[in-house]
């Protein structure tokens, strides 16, 4: 009796150890034939997981990803991707700035691509061999609070003595801003750049952890007015909080605005290249960027004529910064030391 | 010999598992070019930025280590010899934010006291930016970690209580009231036990990740991870994990030469049973008012917020829509976790309580390093490891991610084993033994069904701590293969306080499930018995 119970204690663990590993072997192994795409992703989740679900419903093939967090500063996804190099696990990298797909191809980590649906993207904002496409863009604009009375037009507004002590600005080692102030360095030259970092420290400017921050800073009155990305404004404008959003330099003489659009990159060696050009494709076709712009994160299509929510100018109403975006790379990684010491680290 | 061959295999799986992806991690960051090289190091050592950050990391593992040693001993005490109402319940209440994620306590602060909180909706903004103030640094750090550490002193001190003979106390009492008995009896008795609290404590927070990270305080391990995920710099990001290795193996080694002794095998004094409780008397209601109020807020207040934030059935829905993928794969690697945890630490366990090896001691303070080691170490250790072409049947799979809370985790279950297997006469196998029984056979049917308490609650520990790991697996998951902690994390940006609020309570819910039912089942178990 007392052997059978055993014998049954041992055919129970048994099963369950088994039932265990089927279960997840079956949660991990790809259907023999279903397709799989992976993907790595910097756009923030919230907006950029509902595009992959539709992409899975419209096409029949599994979306694996990899999102970035918050702490990474959107940078954790990309640097995966380096350290892969010589054994790539992803087929496309969703970058949400051109700039660091532009690091990847220099790194001989992406492959060329060009897809059918970017031939009406504008040049500037698609590498032209085709390494990376731009879609969906974000603004870099000034969100001014609505008390304040004269508001400021210009990014030079920040060493304005007026402003002294008033203005806030996102780290500028991590995210759009390091990519904004590479896109100075180029237009400027190194040494006006570097002039208008010291005088941003001369004149009181705070600095804070994110674009998110210096817009709620703003939003509180603890600061008349910060550089953002067009979705931070937008966000707390939809929120009813008080405040303006500025498209800066539109003058005739003016520098322009600088546009930060995502990016759809194809990985080298990709494992999966077919279903990869498919989500590409996906990505850059216009009913993405209609889905983006009337999404909370609010981007402004590159693609003429897509339909866009009030709040926001289409681009072709916009004065647009003239950069080459594969310098504003080498750009950014030149300028890191700098703006470290700038930082003070 | 078969005792043998088997327990050295176990010593070797868990030095491939745990030791080498650290070793790896080393030889890589110390070799550039195929030529040996510190640079990194000197760069670490000359620049003055990771100094502060040492400073930070060493003033909020300091400040939190008093201040729950300071608290959690009274407190064990407290709920552990006296007879103040609803002690059990307490000690309950309190263990709570140590099975959770700590990172989810810091997310309910954040939505009470944020600028965008619900204080901020009840009495304005003015407020607010005073508690927002102080949450974002070094008090909120401090505080939040507090609440989530607070219970390791207070169950240790109730812990070694137990091993404290009543005949001394009472014989104390002869000639002093209560409160000398305890300061001069029982406090030096049970000390070793709080110094190897206050220990866990320091090197816990030393190596915390989420909270700091979330509350925007800047310490070395957010460094390391920042070095490498926000930088790629595979190698500073090491040389900066090796003063936490550093720190970690100092307090081991002090920890090896003045405690282990004391604290790895507990025996509880048989007459600890019978002995009466502590009467507070006219002391009772004031202590029962501060230990509810402190319960008040150092658990129950968090978890309101949370169920405030969270309420709607809708929120719930999108919650489960958005993560029900994430919530599963969490709980079955957290079974498959606890259940290979369970094996390993019984093994180690038993090799460390029947001393088989010479070694027994360093495989002991291995898992324990291993531990204390920060979880970013251990991630980047496993990815310089098992990132290769031949080897993506880890890499690319979940496996990588079991391999991590193996790793990480083993101390927790060898030590329920050791202090189980303690309470185990070697006569009982040895007498299988001469009845002829092979090894196999007696560890099969002697001494694991008589550890079975112990191998639940390994099972358990491995289960909570796997379930709640967040530092490893964000380092290390395959795409398609996150957690319910790491969704949440990744949702955090730009993602609704609500909806986080709502993936909290699931992960909460998820987490104390499990110990509600099997805290429940034994007593069901011994009602039906008794009738």
């Amino acid at each position: 009796m007392i052997g059978i119970s055993l014998k049954c204690k041992h055919l129970l663990v048994t099963a369950t150890f088994v039932a265990v590993a089927i279960i997840f072997v079956s949660c991990n192994s790809t259907q023999p034939h279903s397709e799989t795409v992976t993907v790595y992703v910097s756009e923030d989740q919230v907006f950029s997981e509902p595009i992959l679900r539709d992409f899975e419903k419209k096409t029949g093939i599994r979306v694996k990803a990899i999102y970035d967090t918050e702490e990474s500063k959107s940078t954790g996804a990309m640097n995966r991707l380096i350290a892969e190099k010589n054994n790539p696990q992803a087929d496309v990298y969703w970058a949400n700035e051109p700039i660091r797909a532009e690091v990847l191809k220099q790194k001989g980590i992406s492959a060329p691509y060009l897809s059918a649906n970017a031939k009406d993207i504008p040049l500037m904002f698609r590498d032209p061999e085709g390494y990376w496409t731009g879609f969906s863009a974000r603004a870099r604009v000034l969100i001014v609070n609505k008390d304040v009375k004269d508001v400021p037009r210009t990014i030079r507004a920040y060493t304005d003595p007026r402003w002294r002590g008033r203005s806030v600005i996102a780290n500028p080692l991590f995210g759009t801003t390091t990519s904004e102030m590479a896109a100075l360095f180029t237009i400027w030259g190194d040494v006006q750049a570097r002039e208008f970092m010291h005088a941003l420290k001369r004149n009181r400017v705070a600095i804070s952890t994110s674009n998110g921050e210096s817009a709620d800073f703003v939003a509180s009155g603890q600061y008349d007015f910060s550089l953002v990305d067009s979705d931070d404004a937008v966000n707390r404008m939809r929120q009813g909080k008080p405040v303006t959003m500025i498209y800066p330099d539109q003058g005739k003489d003016g520098l322009g605005c600088f546009i930060v659009p995502n990016a759809a990159v194809l990985i080298k060696q990709a494992p999966h290249p077919e279903a990869a050009k498919k989500l590409i494709d996906f990505l850059l076709s216009r009913e993405t960027e209609r889905k983006l712009a009337f999404a909370d994160c609010a981007q402004i299509p590159l693609h003429l004529g897509v339909q866009t929510p009030p709040e926001l100018k289409p681009l072709s109403k916009i004065k647009v910064m003239q950069v080459n975006y594969a310098q504003v790379a080498r750009k950014m990684v030149e300028i890191q030391p700098f703006l470290k010491s700038w930082m003070g680290l | 010999m078969a005792r043998r061959v088997f327990l050295t295999f176990i010593v070797l799986l868990f030095l491939v598992i745990g030791l080498l992806p650290v070793l790896s991690m080393l030889m890589k960051s110390v070799i550039v070019d195929g030529r040996f090289s510190l640079a990194p190091y000197r760069g670490l050592l000359t620049s003055a930025r990771q100094w502060t950050l040492m400073g930070h990391s060493i003033a909020l593992s300091v400040l939190v280590t008093g201040l729950t040693a300071v608290v959690g001993m009274p407190l064990g005490i407290l709920l552990g010899k006296t007879d103040l109402p609803f002690r059990r319940f307490f000690t309950g209440l309190f263990v709570t934010p140590l099975l959770i994620p700590p990172y989810i306590i810091a997310v309910s602060w954040f939505d009470l006291l944020g600028r965008e909180g619900l204080l901020a909706h009840m009495l304005g903004a003015s407020v607010t930016s005073a508690t927002a103030h102080f949450l974002f640094g070094l008090p909120g750090c401090v505080f939040v970690l507090f609440s989530i550490f607070l219970p390791i002193p207070m169950l240790l001190t109730i812990i070694f209580l137990r091993t404290v003979d009543p005949r001394l106390e009472e014989a104390g009492r002869l000639v002093s009231g209560w409160n000398g008995v305890i300061k001069g009896i029982t406090i030096p008795l049970i000390l070793p036990g709080v110094l190897l609290a206050a220990m866990l404590v320091f090197l816990l927070s030393f190596g915390e990740f989420s909270v700091p990270s979330l509350l925007r305080y800047d310490v070395f391990p957010v460094e390391s991870f920042t070095q490498f995920s926000a930088f790629y710099n595979f190698r500073t990001a090491t040389a900066a994990t090796v003063p936490l290795a550093a720190v970690t193996l100092f307090l081991l080694f002090v920890e090896a030469k003045f405690l282990r002794e004391r604290t790895y095998q507990l025996c509880p004094s048989p007459e600890f049973k019978h002995s009466p409780p502590i009467k507070l008397g006219a002391h009772s209601k004031w202590l029962f008012v501060s230990v509810a109020i402190t319960g008040l807020v150092i658990v129950i207040v968090p978890m309101i917020v949370l169920v405030i934030q969270s309420a709607g059935v809708d929120t719930y829905i999108e919650a489960l829509n958005r993560a029900g993928d994430s919530l599963l794969r969490s709980i079955i690697y957290a079974i498959i976790g606890a259940a290979l945890l369970t094996f390993l630490g019984f093994f180690m366990g038993y090799l460390i309580q029947t001393k088989s090896f010479r070694c027994w001691r360093s495989v002991d303070s291995l898992t324990i390093f291993l531990f204390a080691l920060p979880s970013t170490v251990i991630g980047i250790g496993l990815i310089s490891l098992w990132n290769t072409p031949w080897t993506n049947f880890i890499y690319g799979t979940p496996v990588i991610i079991i391999l991590g809370y193996l790793a990480k985790y083993t101390a927790l279950t060898s030590r329920i084993s050791v202090t189980q297997l303690s309470q185990i006469s070697p006569s009982m196998e040895e007498a299988a033994q001469v009845a002829g029984a092979r090894w196999f056979r007696r560890v099969a049917f002697i001494t694991a069904p008589l550890a079975r308490r112990g191998l639940l609650a390994g099972w358990l520990a491995g289960y909570i701590f796997a379930l709640r790991d967040t530092g490893i697996t964000m380092l290390v998951y395959p795409a398609g293969n996150d957690t319910l902690p790491i969704r949440i994390f990744t949702l955090m940006a730009n993602g609704s306080q609500q909806l986080i609020a709502a993936l909290c309570m699931v992960m909460v819910t998820t987490t104390l499930l499990p110990v509600g039912i099997l805290w429940m089942v034994p007593g069901i178990m011994m009602k039906k018995v008794a009738r």
